[in-house]
């Protein structure tokens, strides 16, 4: 156990359940597009518009602040591809909604795969992060969390 | 059927992946410079796709409301923070709280809009998402010792 691994400010914490919020909202945007167009252009208009929100964003933050001291040694050429994931993604997962497992189907089915590799990303350390080996209260947490994730898309939403 | 089991499950792996990556460029550089890279790749690739496949101009796409547009940067900002929290709490705990933290607002989302839905499906699956958030808050209170 290392002492990294349990880095425990709540910041992190409230961070990430707010980032989970702002996920549904944005789901709930590209639907819309992709409702009034298809997934593709909804996925590729949200890339081309998160591309000027991003510049923007960095001439802000860069204006403010002086140069930083440079950080870690340069990224892996690989770490630039998060993207390529990302919008292999929307691929995937529109071809899964429509066949026969639909949208609650594809749900928690993704949810068990990205469950199953964050598990396995901290066991070994993957991709360059540090290796946090779950315990098993952190399993404990997860499949809590998951089995009511998995009641909420099956049963819950839309269902009655 | 199992091909789109496996396309399904491969979609959820892909989320984690991106996740991933996008946590090591933000070590290097800054969170959000991992999510402008994280967009402009995106943005070439299904680029490429959309040229190669077509459709990335379809017909009714004007008629879209102009908010329908603002996913995008919301987009900039999850890509952001996600690699953030990434690097300090690891790839379990992200998922962990980004899941929950959807599946909250989501249903909350639901009856604002008056979708119509089971309560008790989704007040059950609430409480077991709240209560698996405190486990894993709980242990660290105690400072991080087994």
């Amino acid at each position: 156990m290392t002492t990294e691994a349990r880095n425990s400010h709540p910041i992190y914490f409230v961070g990430a359940f707010a980032t989970g919020g702002l996920l549904t909202f944005m789901v709930h945007l590209n639907g819309e597009l992709a409702r009034y167009g298809n997934p593709l252009f909804s996925s590729w208009t949200a890339h081309g518009t998160g591309i000027i929100a991003a510049v923007i964003l960095l001439l802000m933050v860069h204006r403010r602040r002086t140069p930083r001291v440079e950080k870690a040694p340069n990224a892996p050429w690989w770490a630039y591809f998060g993207g390529i994931s990302g919008a292999a993604t929307v691929i995937l997962t529109s071809t899964a909604v429509n066949s026969p497992l639909g949208l609650s189907g594809t749900l928690a089915l993704g949810l068990a795969g990205q469950v199953a590799f964050s598990v396995a990303a901290d066991s070994w350390g993957l991709f360059g992060l540090p290796k946090r080996r779950p315990d098993r209260r952190d399993i404990a947490a997860l499949g809590l969390v998951v089995t009511g994730a998995a009641l909420i898309i099956l049963f819950g939403r839309g269902a009655a | 059927m199992t091909v789109f089991i496996l396309l399904a499950c491969l979609g959820g792996v892909l989320v984690g992946l991106s996740r991933q990556l996008n946590g090591r460029l933000s070590i290097s550089t800054t969170p959000l410079i991992a999510s402008f890279w994280n967009h402009a790749i995106g943005f070439a690739a299904l680029t490429c796709l959309g040229l190669f496949v077509g459709g990335l101009l379809p017909a009714g796409a004007a008629e879209a409301p102009w908010y329908a547009y603002l996913g995008g940067p919301i987009g900039v900002i999850f890509v952001a923070a996600g690699s953030w929290v990434i690097a300090r709490i690891g790839a379990v705990n992200s998922a962990l709280l980004i899941i929950g933290g959807q599946m909250v607002t989501g249903v909350a989302f639901d009856y604002i809009s008056a979708v119509p839905a089971s309560f008790w499906a989704n007040a059950t699956g609430i409480v077991l998402i709240v209560g698996g958030m405190m486990v894993s808050r709980g242990r660290r209170k105690v400072g991080g010792s087994q």
